[in-house]
């Protein structure tokens, strides 16, 4: 049975088109123009869902966005706003909560079990016996409402947009459109956003006179310089002015734009409100804009025999027009004169509906037109308190800052003519306000200085208020607040009765407000049965505390795209080339390995290796007093370090807990190389620049990062002299010339400007080469190849982590964690207290007798196992440390770790108990030394 | 279990017989009562953690003279904002056995307190991105099976098993190594615990009094002698400080400075879907826990905001690392919307541990500084709080939370974890 | 998302600002005690109000600023050099 009427004057559907699509796997056809539930509707469907707790039949209610009953599966993509979602040809739409069938929901026997599903009933059962409730938790989370969630990867958003506008209105109704001319007209940017298809707000809906004056407004619209976003919200007001929209019209998909708006004018429009009366969410039961959305959009009618109660011009409106669209209206129902519905009747749709006095009339529609809604969302977001208004019925808007403004419904009532100039004056007012902000601009941006301030006194507005409304929230009868949600007037009653006598609990008790409308049909209704129930006045009834998003935005949309950087390394192209396996640390991915480590870790301690440790933190210092900035964040003396000497330091934050380590390196007099560690380089350049920025502004140092600015490599081995002498130019290399711990620069493979410093965390005669970024690979290359003969290998870092345990040398954050002290590193020879301060002296001072764990070298005495790292180490059942580094060392053929034990633990030769993961044990004993190889450092010196 | 010693009176027994039989309301699950002059104990914040405190003072002492004082509704502050999350695979040991207790409570506590408090214990699952965060997931592990908690790492198939919606590959920009598997964790009905245990609190006896603000806390020769409220004065020997983030304003009151930092904690809950997730998700690096609530609400949180603040407005910022960062973890979801996002206020400590006992006040004590954390330790505080303020000394299972630390300069370890966590 | 005004780089979104809190005075590192020292490393007014805070701008000219914030509100009203005067 089709309900579509023959063409009304506003209708939006295209008669020429015909879009065949699925629903609930029968096949229909709609226009284009049609949303999938005007399309529905016209084919005669009635019942649309089955509702979230009683499953009870629920069909078209609002038309719009905000249609409880209206949220559908459409292909892969769950709870759809179907009655908003324009019609697309071969659409696969589906209604969500029901099974097996839409016809017959096998769960709405829960309506015979209604007394026992009250508010909070879940919390009053199911606790015994204990051991079912598992089985009561499936059954319960079988009812969850909503779609399918797709198992399929991928979506796709364009990228975000950041926008600032002088002024960014919130609604395209006839308000808001002349807000934004007018703003528009003054020299603002303006953006304007409405959630409806195409601006007019209820004008699109109206009569002859309303398409006229949006005719109008559109024209003018149009010839304004105004960015017009339709289909898309704005969904949130942050902090200062920061405001999200969500355009859910552009052709990839939703789009996130970021808005910095100088002024937000806030032109929702209203909301309409339903009435809570027995039957009330039966299919049929229509609001008043529904039935003229229904009617003169998409020329559907909504039924054959209407009744309409009406308390304002709306109702006797969508009256006018549904008998212009032939439907018979059975009785209009006076909601000022007194007279009101009890309860609607019917099984799966409307039958019949009583009135007052008890007469009964047969109709298969009900229109109601009861009041409205003033959605404050972004008001409450910007900290404006609206103030329930007992004459209007609805809640007013209260103080605004600067930046906020409002017009059109939310603010008051009114002919369109007095609506555009409450309006245009607000437009007015905002392109003044922000050509203040642009004024105070013009200060840092010189181009904003042509943005002239429209008006240097403020603008006035005339008087915009809204008019008497009859208190019309709940009827006589109990029936549904909240559609999504299955609660009732009674389950209110109950939870006040209960003790939940904060509306707030109360919402909470019976989840009313909580699900997909977020309370924009249901806040009043509750909050009005809650202030009867509790014996409260209505006018008390407190706001409620609208939270972003104002309507749902998607997780795809507010994703974007993954901008997190990563860092490779300027060697990459070879280790990409030769296969290197990747590992990920912190930003940056560094080769692990070239196949072997193990191999690796041989070719280094019987030839020559290279690494590459570009990722490894560098700052230059500059000036005359960088020896006392040395000396403020090191543990040790840096006064006395000598020009082409490097030395080891260990810093530490106030509270003596070990920070970072590295070598320093005195280029010239005023001149220094700092190397942090990889994950480091970042905090540690903060924390140098904010000794200088807060403590000691008058010293001369100045700091640059060049982490970046350098490919750094170690040449390791007993080959490594061997093969840099075929490379450098300009410095000796002999022990005598170049010893241990110094640095030189000079010419590596024709690259001028590079520095090296003998030094190691391998524990071999090792060299590391630092070269102007661009030419590293050309060097990297360069070493491989002049070292063939030698047996060069290149070694990653699963190597160099293997000989630096061998070698005993810790990893802040692996074997120091954020309770480590300096003392516990066992470098106590680095803790210089003579000096007058440095970062950390005064708590390590204090805690120098105890300072909790001690790092030692641990080897089991099974010298096959190796104890995972985190693995615990007991004395008896005492837990006594952990396990902090271990690894199979290729070069002594045994297991080896470090670890961290407490202090009565930590002498040489104490035999310990670790635990494995596993459960088994093995013993293990404190060894002498850290450095498990070597101990002696004679290779590393030769 | 639970320790029930004198218990005061029952509330109504509920049962699904009664459920059926009822045509009438029930009966009022706390009380409206008249603020009295005097009680032997005031309870600052009628949150979880003030509330529990009151009925372990009645069921497990015999101490029914207590007034709980909530300037707002019960559990209106983080009680009602966290994310529901239980859990008890910390890292250091004295954390394991403080949280396994209250994971032990909660086991029990809709029979202990006849309200269905809705514990699903379905499993909480820690991802590792990076062999650094895999070593201290194992570190956990470890130290959690000591202790006798269920917790071990798991390999990314055994991840794909439990949460199919997951992507393991290895292709991500943050791939997953493995995971802190914690079979025992899982989430709450929040609310229904705080009503559960306010309700036995009232019916034990304990004044509820709500819409009470305190506006100050009398302090006589360094010891405290009662608190001034917005509806009148009341003497009380014992004055305990239950707040979250007001703490150190409350603390104020009393002249005791505390190190606290107040920061919000956002939160975003989606529009239901079927039901498809299982586990609770967390994901260190990445700064997300995704749970999806019996509702099929997918609840999101992150880690505190960047900077103090006492605003509970959430950020758009939030909700775009919070989506990115969900998508990266299950790719599939992009079309699943945000509904709601708020914040609740955490109060920071610089060691990731509460602060529970005695202050510098005699009879002043606090029970603050929850970080994140306070939900899941609600039930544990409550009962330790109560026998010490009964017994008058500290229980072993909070001496380490006490605030003498910051001063003696020996931190908690749970900073470690997290210093080296990512 | 705050929108901080800095004195070198104009209005940048509060993103590329590091905060660091309500700073305290190092006490003298020569006389301090234990318990003074501790304070100065832990403890905190936590004011709800108008605070003066110290802020890094971190991904601009990493400047250190001090920042009039209202921490219930966010709400800022002014922002110096750190130790120098507006600009």
């Amino acid at each position: 049975m089709t309900a579509r009427l023959p063409e009304r004057p506003g209708e939006v559907i295209d008669r020429s088109s015909s879009l065949p699509f699925r629903w609930n796997g029968g096949d229909y056809t709609g226009m284009a123009g049609d949303t999938i539930v005007s399309a529905l509707a016209a084919s005669g469907v009635r019942v649309l869902s089955r509702s979230f707790k009683y499953r009870r039949p629920r069909g078209v209610m609002t038309a719009d966005f905000n249609d409880p009953n209206c949220l559908f599966q459409v292909g892969d993509e769950p709870n759809v706003r179907a009655a908003h979602r324009l019609l697309e040809p071969g659409m696969d739409t589906s209604s969500q909560t029901s099974w097996p069938s839409l016809r017959f929901d096998a769960k709405a026997a829960t309506q015979a079990l209604s007394p026992f599903l009250g508010p909070g009933f879940y919390y009053k059962t199911f606790m015994r016996p204990r051991f079912l409730w598992p089985v009561y938790q499936r059954v319960l989370r079988t009812f969850a409402a909503g779609g399918k969630p797709s198992p399929q990867p991928g979506h796709s958003s364009p990228d975000k947009r950041y926008a600032h506008p002088d002024v960014l209105v919130a609604g395209g109704g006839p308000a808001g459109m002349m807000a934004a001319i007018s703003a528009a007209e003054r020299g603002a940017r303006v953006m304007l956003v409405d959630e409806q298809h195409e601006t007019g707000g209820y004008l699109r809906w109206s009569d002859s006179d309303g398409r006229l004056a949006l005719a109008d407004l559109r024209t003018r619209l149009a010839a304004a310089d105004v960015e017009v976003l339709t289909d898309s919200v704005v969904f949130g007001r942050y902090d200062h002015n920061w405001v999200g929209v969500m355009q859910r019209s552009h052709p990839q998909g939703e789009r996130l734009i970021k808005a910095r708006a100088g002024v937000l004018v806030v032109a929702p429009g209203l909301i309409e409100r339903p009435l809570a009366f027995e039957g009330n969410d039966l299919p049929g039961v229509v609001l008043s804009g529904a039935a003229r959305r229904l009617l003169n959009l998409y020329a559907v009618r909504p039924g054959t025999r209407a009744v309409v109660l009406s308390a304002n011009a709306e109702g006797a409106a969508a009256a006018a027009d549904l008998a212009d669209a032939g439907v018979e209206i059975a009785a209009f129902v006076d909601a000022r004169a007194g007279e009101t519905v009890v309860r609607a009747k019917g099984r799966t749709g409307v039958r019949s509906v009583e009135l007052t006095g008890g007469k009964t009339v047969e109709a298969d529609l009900l229109v109601t037109a009861t009041g409205w809604t003033a959605p404050t969302a972004l008001l409450n977001m910007a900290g404006v308190v609206p103030t329930f208004d007992p004459e209007s019925s609805r809640f007013v808007p209260g103080e605004m800052p600067d930046d906020v403004m409002a017009t059109g419904g939310i603010v008051g009532d009114g002919s369109v003519a007095d609506l555009l100039s409450h309006a245009a004056a607000v437009g007015q007012e905002a392109a003044r306000r922000s050509g203040h902000k642009a004024v105070h601009k013009a200060a840092a941006i010189p181009a904003a200085a042509a943005l002239a301030p429209p008006s240097k006194e403020p603008v006035e507005l005339p008087t915009l208020e809204p008019e008497p409304h009859p208190p019309l929230f709940i009827g006589s009868t109990s029936g549904f607040i909240d559609f999504s949600e299955d609660v009732t007037t009674k389950d209110i009653t109950a939870a006040a009765d209960e003790g939940y006598r904060s509306l707030e609990l109360a919402k909470r008790y019976t989840t009313a407000t909580m699900g997909p409308t977020q309370g924009k049909l249901e806040v009043i209704n509750a909050g009005v049965a809650h202030a009867i129930a509790t014996g409260r006045a209505i006018a008390g009834m407190g706001t409620t505390t609208w939270r972003p998003p104002y309507a749902p935005v998607s997780l795809g949309a507010l994703a974007g795209r993954m901008l997190e950087p990563v860092r490779h390394s300027p060697l990459q192209p070879y280790h990409e080339r030769v296969g290197a396996q990747p590992i990920v640390a912190g930003q940056w991915i560094r080769p692990n390995h070239y196949g072997d480590p193990a191999a690796e870790v041989t070719a280094v301690r019987s030839s020559v290796g290279v690494i590459d440790v570009s990722p490894l933190g560098k700052i230059e210092l500059r000036g005359r007093d960088v020896p006392k900035l040395l000396e403020l964040v090191y543990t040790n003396k840096w006064s006395k370090l000598a020009v082409g000497s490097v030395r080891y330091g260990i810093m530490c934050a106030e509270d003596g807990v070990v920070m970072d380590d590295g070598v320093t390196a005195r280029f010239a007099e005023d001149r220094y190389m700092m190397t942090t560690t990889s994950s480091g380089a970042a905090g540690v350049y903060d924390w140098l620049e904010e000794w200088l920025a807060t403590a000691h502004p008058d010293w001369d140092v100045r700091l640059t990062a060049m982490t970046d600015a350098y490919a750094s490599m170690n040449v390791a081995g007993p080959e490594s002299r061997a093969l840099l002498e075929r490379l450098v130019e300009g410095i000796e290399l002999d022990a005598e010339s170049f010893p241990h711990m110094h640095v030189r620069t000079g010419t590596v493979a024709g690259v001028a400007d590079c520095f090296l410093w003998r030094l190691g965390f391998t524990g071999e005669l090792s060299f590391e080469v630092h070269v102007p970024a661009g030419y590293g690979l050309h060097v990297w290359e360069a070493l491989l190849e002049q070292g063939a003969d030698l047996g060069a290998v290149p070694f990653g870092l699963e190597a160099q982590r293997i000989m630096r345990l061998e070698k005993g040398h810790f990893i802040v954050g692996q074997d120091t964690d954020g309770l480590t002290r300096a003392h516990s590193t066992g470098l106590s020879t680095l803790i210089n207290s003579d000096k007058p301060d440095f970062s950390g002296k005064q708590e390590l001072e204090w805690s120098e007798a105890d300072s909790g764990t001690m790092l030692v070298a641990l080897q089991p005495e099974d010298p096959a196992v190796v104890p995972p790292e985190a693995s615990q180490v007991l004395s008896g059942n005492t837990l006594v440390g952990r396990i902090t580094s271990s690894r199979m060392s290729p070069t002594l053929g045994r297991s080896i770790c470090l670890a961290q034990l407490t202090q009565d633990h930590a002498a040489p030769g104490t035999v310990v108990t670790v635990h494995l993961p596993d459960r088994t044990r093995v013993r293990a004993r404190v060894m002498e030394h850290h450095a498990h190889f070597d101990p002696e450092g004679s290779r590393l010196r030769g | 279990m639970s320790n029930k010693g004198a218990r005061g009176r029952l509330p109504a027994r509920f049962s699904a017989f009664d459920l059926m039989r009822r045509r009438r309301s029930w009966p009022q699950a706390w009380r409206e009562r008249d603020l009295k002059s005097t009680y032997d104990v005031v309870l600052i914040g009628g949150g979880l953690h003030g509330l529990a405190t009151a009925y372990y003072l009645a069921t497990n002492h015999g101490i029914t003279d207590v007034a709980v004082i909530e300037k707002s509704y019960i559990g209106g502050g983080g009680s009602g904002r966290n994310t529901a999350i239980v859990r008890s695979n910390y890292l250091t040991p004295e954390g394991v056995r403080f949280y396994d207790r209250s994971v032990k409570l909660y086991e029990e506590l809709a029979v202990d307190l006849n309200f269905n408090v809705m514990f699903e214990q379905r499993g909480h699952m820690t991802l590792a991105h990076n062999d650094s965060s895999l070593r201290t997931m194992r570190w956990r592990a470890e130290v959690n099976k000591l202790e006798g908690v269920d917790s071990s790492v798991i390999t990314p198939s055994e991840i794909k098993q439990l949460a199919p919606y997951i992507d393991v590959s290895d292709h991500s920009r943050y791939p997953i190594l493995g995971a802190l598997w914690h079979p025992p964790g899982g989430i709450i009905r929040h609310d229904a615990v705080v009503w559960g245990y306010a309700r036995a609190a009232d019916a034990a006896g304990a004044h509820i009094h709500q819409n009470t603000e305190v506006t100050g806390i009398d302090v006589e020769q360094e010891k405290v002698t009662g608190v001034t409220t917005s509806r009148g004065k009341i003497s009380a020997p014992i004055v305990v400080n239950c707040t979250a983030g007001w703490s150190s304003l409350v603390a104020a009151l009393a002249g005791v400075k505390l190190p606290i930092v107040t920061r919000p904690l956002q939160a975003a809950v989606t529009e239901p879907v079927q039901s498809f997730l299982d586990p609770v998700i967390v994901s260190g690096s990445l700064h997300v826990y995704v749970s999806q609530t019996a509702r099929g609400e997918l609840v999101f949180g992150a880690s505190v905001d960047p900077f103090g603040s006492y605003s509970t407005r959430g950020s758009l910022d939030f909700i775009e690392g919070l989506a990115g960062h969900v998508l990266e973890l299950m790719p599939s979801l992009g079309r699943m919307r945000v509904l709601r996002q708020w914040a609740g206020l955490c109060d920071m400590t610089p060691d990731y541990a509460p602060i529970i006992g005695p202050t510098h006040v005699g009879g002043f004590y606090v029970d603050v500084g929850w970080g994140t954390y306070g939900f899941k330790a609600g039930p544990a505080a409550g009962e330790s709080l109560a026998q010490m303020i009964a017994t008058n000394s500290i229980p072993e299972l909070i001496a380490p939370f006490g605030v003498e630390r910051f001063a003696a300069g020996t931190l908690m370890g749970e900073k470690g974890a997290a210093s080296v966590g990512h | 998302m705050l929108l901080i005004d800095c004195p070198y780089c104009g209005p940048r979104n509060g993103s590329e600002f590091a905060w660091q809190g309500v700073p305290s005075p190092r006490p003298d590192p020569a006389s301090t005690t234990p318990l003074e020292w501790r304070r100065y490393l832990y403890e905190e007014d936590n004011l709800a109000g108008w605070v003066e805070e110290r802020w890094k701008h971190r991904s601009g000219c990493r400047a250190y600023l001090i920042i009039e914030r209202h921490t219930a509100t966010n709400e800022i009203r002014a922002v110096r050099l750190l130790g120098g005067t507006p600009l």
